[in-house]
Order: C-alpha cells, then sequence, then structure tokens
C-alpha cells in the first residue's frame, strides 16, 4: 500500500514560548482511518488545523497525494475538516447546509441530486428542511459529516467526532463511521482524546505527549505491545511492576516474587506490563504449587461490571487489578473480598517497557 | 399579597416610563400643536374655552402651514437623507472594527473598547468644536495641506454638508460600534473557518456567513444612530452651512425664534409619526423574521 498519501514532514509549531508541536513526522496511507489520541495539550489539534491550513506550521511541509499543501488556504485544499462542535450554519437549514460548499460550482439540479444523495447515504432525507436548532446531537453530526462528503475530499479531519454525543449513541456512531470509511475509500484522519474510541476508530493510530509522537502503531500493537510507560498506563488498565536482576532472575520488591522472561535485558532496572486480563485468578483451594510467574494475594476491592468483574488483589506490598470474564451465570461464581486466590499468567504476557 | 402587588406593578414598571416620558410629553406636544397662536406667554390659546359656555378651541392649520410649505418638508427629507448617509458609513467604518475587537484576545479587546468609550468622557460640545478648528481656513488640516502643496490655497471643508456628514460619523460610530460589538461578540468563529474549509473565500464567506447572522447587531446599530440623527441640531448648526437646513435647526428656529409654539409642535409630532411608524413596522416583519430563521 502506498503510505505516502499524506506526508507530515518535520512539522514544529510554537505560541508565543508555547512549543506545541516538536518535529512531527508521519505517513499516512491512501484509504487509512487515522487517530491522533492524547490528552488535552498533548498538541493533537494543533496537528490537525495544521493539516486544515487554519494555522500555519513554523518549520516542515504537509504533502497530500504529492502535493505540497503547506502553503495552502484552507479554501484551495483539497481535504475538509469536521468540526468539534460542527459549526452547522444556524441561518440555513440543513438543505443547504449541505449545499453550501458545492453551490458554486454546480447547477441546481446537480446540487439537489448531490444533496439528496449523500442525504440518503447519512439517513437524514426527513431532516432537509429543518433547521440546524431543531436536530439533535447526532443527526447534527450527520450534517457536518454530509457537508465535508459532499465535496468528495480527498482527506476528511475529523476534530473529536463523536465527544459531543451521548455514550450509547457514541458506540452505534462508532460502527457507522467505520462501515462509511471503508464504504467511500477516503483517507480519515481524526482527534481524539479518548482511548475507547480510537482504539475502536483506527487501522493504526499515535499517542501524543507535551508536542511529540510516543508511538504510531495498530490498535493491537500498542495496547499489547507499548514501548513506553505512558503509553501503557494511557491505553486500558495497566499493571505496572519494577524489576530488578537478581541472579538469573528478575526480581519485584513489590511482589516479593521472582519472574522468569523471555527477553534478555540489557538494563539491570526495568518496568514491566501486566494487563489485568491476561492474569487468572482461581481458589487457593484448588490449586496445586505456586511457581513462577504466579503469586498468592487477597481480594481487596472488586466491582462488578456485567461481562466482566474487576478485583483488586493485594499482594504483598503492591495492588494489582484483574479482569475476570463472567463466563458462568451463575451469580456466586465471584469471588467475595477477602478471599485468598492465586493469580497466574503466561510468561508471554509480561511485556518490557522501554522507557 | 402584598409581594404579589410589587410584582405585578413591578411588571409594568417599563411602561409606567414609556408612559411618563414619552407618552404624557407627546401628548402635550399634540395639544399645543392643534392650539391657536397667539402673542403672550404662553404664545397659544387654551383649547377648552368657558367663557361663553363650553367650547373647544382647535384647529388644525399649523398642520395644514407644515405640508404646504417645501421649506418645511424639504427641511425634513435633508435630515433624513443625512442620517441614512451618516448610519451608512458608520456601519461601513463600524462594523471592520467591531468584528475586529470582537476577534480580537481579551487583553486587547478591553483597550479597545475603552479606547470606544473614551470620547465619551468629553463634552460633545468640546469635541464638535474641535473639528472646528481642525477644518476651518487656517486650521491644522488646511496647513497641512498646504505645507505638503496638496493645494495652493486652504480649501473651505466647514460649513457644509460634508463637514457635517463627518462630525456625524465622528459622534455617533461609539453607538454603532458598542451594539455591533455586543452581537459579533458571541459569534462562532469555527463558522468562519468551517466556510473557508467547503471552499469560499474571505470575500464569499462575509457576504454568505458573517454578514447574515450579523443582521441583528447591524440592525441595532442602525437604528442606534439612524434615529436620533434625524433630530441631530447641533452639529448641523456648529459645522454646517447655509447649503441645506436640517429639521433640527428648523424645530429650534420655529419654538425660538420664531416664537410659533403650535407651529413647530405639529412639526415635531409629524416628524415622530413619519418616523416611529416605519421604525415600528419594520421592527414587527423584522421580529417576524428573524424569529423564522432563528437568527
Amino acid at each position: 500500500m502506498d503510505n505516502n498519501f499524506l506526508v507530515i514532514e518535520n512539522i514544529s509549531k510554537s505560541f508565543g514560548d508555547n512549543k506545541v508541536l516538536e518535529n512531527i513526522n508521519l505517513n499516512i496511507s491512501k484509504s487509512e482511518f487515522f487517530g491522533l489520541l492524547g490528552s488535552s495539550g498533548s498538541g493533537k489539534t494543533t496537528l490537525l488545523r495544521i493539516l486544515g491550513g487554519f494555522e500555519k506550521p513554523d518549520t516542515g511541509r504537509v504533502i497530500l497525494d504529492g502535493t505540497d499543501i503547506t502553503n495552502l488556504e484552507p479554501f484551495d485544499r483539497p481535504l475538509n475538516y469536521m468540526f468539534q462542535s460542527y459549526a452547522l450554519f444556524p441561518h440555513l437549514n440543513v438543505f443547504n447546509n449541505l449545499a453550501f460548499g458545492i453551490k458554486e460550482n454546480f447547477t441546481k439540479k446537480e446540487i439537489e441530486i448531490n444533496v439528496r444523495d449523500i442525504a440518503e447515504l447519512l439517513s437524514i432525507e426527513h431532516l432537509l428542511n429543518r433547521r440546524i436548532k431543531q436536530l439533535s446531537g447526532g443527526e447534527q453530526q450527520r450534517v457536518a459529516l454530509g457537508r465535508c462528503l459532499i465535496k468528495k475530499p480527498k482527506l476528511l479531519l475529523l476534530d473529536e467526532p463523536l465527544a459531543a454525543l451521548d455514550k450509547k449513541l457514541r458506540s452505534k456512531t462508532q460502527l457507522e463511521l467505520t462501515t462509511l470509511q471503508k464504504k467511500l475509500k477516503i483517507t480519515f484522519v481524526f482527534v481524539t482524546h479518548d482511548q475507547e474510541e480510537a482504539m475502536s476508530l483506527s487501522d493504526r493510530m499515535a499517542i501524543m505527549k507535551n508536542g511529540l509522537i510516543l508511538e504510531c502503531s495498530s490498535p493491537e500493537e500498542i495496547y499489547e505491545n507499548p514501548k513506553s510507560l505512558y503509553t501503557a498506563n494511557f491505553i486500558g488498565i495497566a499493571n505496572i511492576i519494577e524489576i530488578y536482576k537478581k541472579d538469573k532472575f528478575f526480581y519485584s520488591d513489590d511482589l516479593g516474587i521472582n519472574f522468569k522472561l523471555n527477553k534478555e535485558l540489557i538494563d539491570t532496572k526495568t518496568n514491566i506490563l501486566l494487563r489485568p486480563e491476561k492474569i487468572k485468578i482461581q481458589s487457593i483451594n484448588n490449586l496445586k504449587t505456586s511457581s513462577f510467574n504466579s503469586f498468592s494475594g487477597e481480594i481487596l476491592e472488586k466491582s462488578y461490571l456485567g461481562s466482566f468483574t474487576r478485583y483488586e488483589i493485594k499482594i504483598n506490598n503492591m495492588i494489582i487489578s484483574v479482569l475476570d470474564q463472567n463466563f458462568n451465570s451463575n451469580s456466586n461464581y465471584n469471588f467475595p473480598k477477602g478471599e485468598k486466590v492465586i493469580c497466574s499468567w503466561e510468561s508471554e504476557s509480561i511485556k518490557i517497557l522501554e522507557d | 399579597m402584598k409581594n404579589k402587588l410589587f410584582e405585578k406593578y413591578f411588571v409594568f414598571s417599563p411602561y409606567f416610563w414609556l408612559v411618563l416620558f414619552f407618552f404624557i410629553p407627546l401628548a402635550i406636544i399634540f395639544k399645543i400643536s392643534i392650539s391657536v397662536s397667539e402673542w403672550g406667554m404662553p404664545p397659544y390659546q387654551d383649547i377648552f374655552l368657558f367663557d361663553n359656555g363650553f367650547k373647544i378651541n382647535t384647529t388644525f392649520e399649523n398642520y395644514i402651514y407644515i405640508f404646504s410649505d417645501y421649506y418645511y418638508i424639504g427641511s425634513f427629507v435633508n435630515s433624513l437623507f443625512l442620517a441614512l448617509i451618516s448610519t451608512f458609513f458608520c456601519l461601513l467604518i463600524g462594523f471592520p472594527l467591531a468584528f475586529y475587537i470582537a476577534t480580537s484576545n481579551v487583553r486587547l479587546r478591553n483597550i479597545l473598547l475603552v479606547l470606544v468609550v473614551i470620547p465619551f468622557w468629553s463634552s460633545f460640545l468640546l469635541r464638535v468644536y474641535a473639528w472646528k478648528i481642525i477644518l476651518q481656513n487656517n486650521g491644522i488640516l488646511n496647513v497641512i495641506l498646504l505645507n505638503l502643496g496638496i493645494t495652493s490655497e486652504p480649501l473651505q471643508l466647514l460649513y457644509n454638508q460634508y463637514a457635517v456628514i463627518m462630525g456625524i460619523v465622528y459622534t455617533y460610530l461609539p453607538l454603532m460600534i458598542l451594539p455591533l460589538y455586543g452581537y459579533l461578540n458571541k459569534f462562532d468563529l469555527n463558522l468562519i473557518e468551517a466556510s473557508k474549509d467547503l471552499g469560499l473565500n474571505r470575500f464569499k464567506t462575509f457576504f454568505k456567513v458573517i454578514l447574515p447572522l450579523s443582521v441583528p447587531g447591524i440592525v441595532a446599530g442602525s437604528l442606534l444612530v439612524f434615529i436620533p440623527v434625524v433630530g441631530e441640531f447641533i452639529i448641523p448648526e456648529m459645522l454646517g452651512g447655509s447649503d441645506r437646513l436640517y429639521y433640527g435647526k428648523i424645530l429650534w428656529e420655529e419654538f425660538f425664534v420664531n416664537r410659533n409654539w403650535p407651529g413647530a409642535s405639529a412639526l415635531a409630532f409629524s416628524g415622530i409619526i413619519i418616523l416611529v411608524l416605519p421604525i415600528v413596522i419594520f421592527q414587527i416583519l423584522y421580529s417576524r423574521w428573524s424569529q423564522k430563521n432563528e437568527i
């Protein structure tokens, strides 16, 4: 696949003394659904605004489909931007909002056909005569999306596309958005602070922090094999354990147990990641022996989450989170608070964090 | 129970205000305008006479007099025209200023707003007089123009309708800027970016997005300038010449020079009706339109 469709090259940007972006480099392929994930102040929105043409970078270039668009005005760029607030025109109805970007170059009949088509695609045909204020949040989101897609952009930029929707609608819209993107094959780049949203939408995603890209990979790779401590903590629940080399093994002071690692360590001290769903818990009664990569502990807290139960298990001086799938339909299945249990895991589940 | 009574009256307080300071004076003016004029103090006869039984002593002579002489109608037309042109220039200058203030950062915005309001802190008369000094034949402007060699002899800048327009635009500009600013302040700047993103350049974005959404601010500012300018007396008196007569000045002369109170009242009353009726109709139509368009 051609991964030079959108090339972001050495982009830096400061507002006064405040460095917002430092030397950003990214290559995004055609038809890719790409996510920029970061907490507020990470520079993700500034990067998106630079792509949209609303901010000029201090250094670097943006190349879209072989053309340098760094110095083009927003109205000259073959891309569209969906605002977090949707920025729908309150003085126009839905039809005219959708037609806003094509009114100049199309005849009245062509506009009519195009608007009908896009409204059908987004199932908003019945709303065409409504005013913006008469629409629900979800409907507004569709109109904002339609207003961009009607221009058939090479690239669609989305700023927190689902942030303004309530939780139930959000998961439904997530699915629709991915289906739509795969159908239209338009390259989508979106910004979010919500890790779940980033994981479920993105083909690949970049984790941003303080104007830098920490990691860029597929959601699976970033969740399973994060390189940095920040990413490990930012995505999902993470048990971070500090270990150091002791004789042939790696020892954790907090847990008071030895670890067996698949990989040889360069440093004598490092952090390892153990995701909570990789840990298996069993009653202390029906387990034979404790060995490497297992420990006994006591359940401190438990919260029932429906499909999972989350336990906080104290072992030695450390509290470990464990997600246990509620496999049985028997409600007495869960371990009660204060119960002594044995936790174990595969040695492959232990991931070494580089920094 | 007492509280409820208070609330009831409190709700009506704007109407008390309106009755006390608008309708009652208006009624008095109307009463004088249909009185018969005479020499004396006050210079008109009572409308109710009781000497030989009850008799109503009114006349519409004053109105007939005003509307039959183009001197009066012409001055009113001049004033309307002046107000129209001045409002247009106030809008032309005020809109970009208000937009710039509304979109600048908070610190700069506060400084600019103070700068807009500062002229109100000095006397209005002094400020208009200052323009007289600037524009007169040996005034600053002419001296500069002469020294730069742009003109060989002093230009007649004062005592004509252009000086009046300039003076009015200068004086009334803050009244245009402030309501416009108040409205543009709430303007969602993302809408401008969205318009550009959808392919409209700055010029088209202005006419398709910024202007339509600013209509309420433009209407408020324009009315605030237009209405008082129609009756403006001091600026034409100080900066204007004999080339054009304005309504405010004619009114003043009728009252204080000719001592024709009934005639002047008829003029004032006609002016209010001619001015207020279209504005009321406009406001009704406009509020319907804006409700329909939800601006």
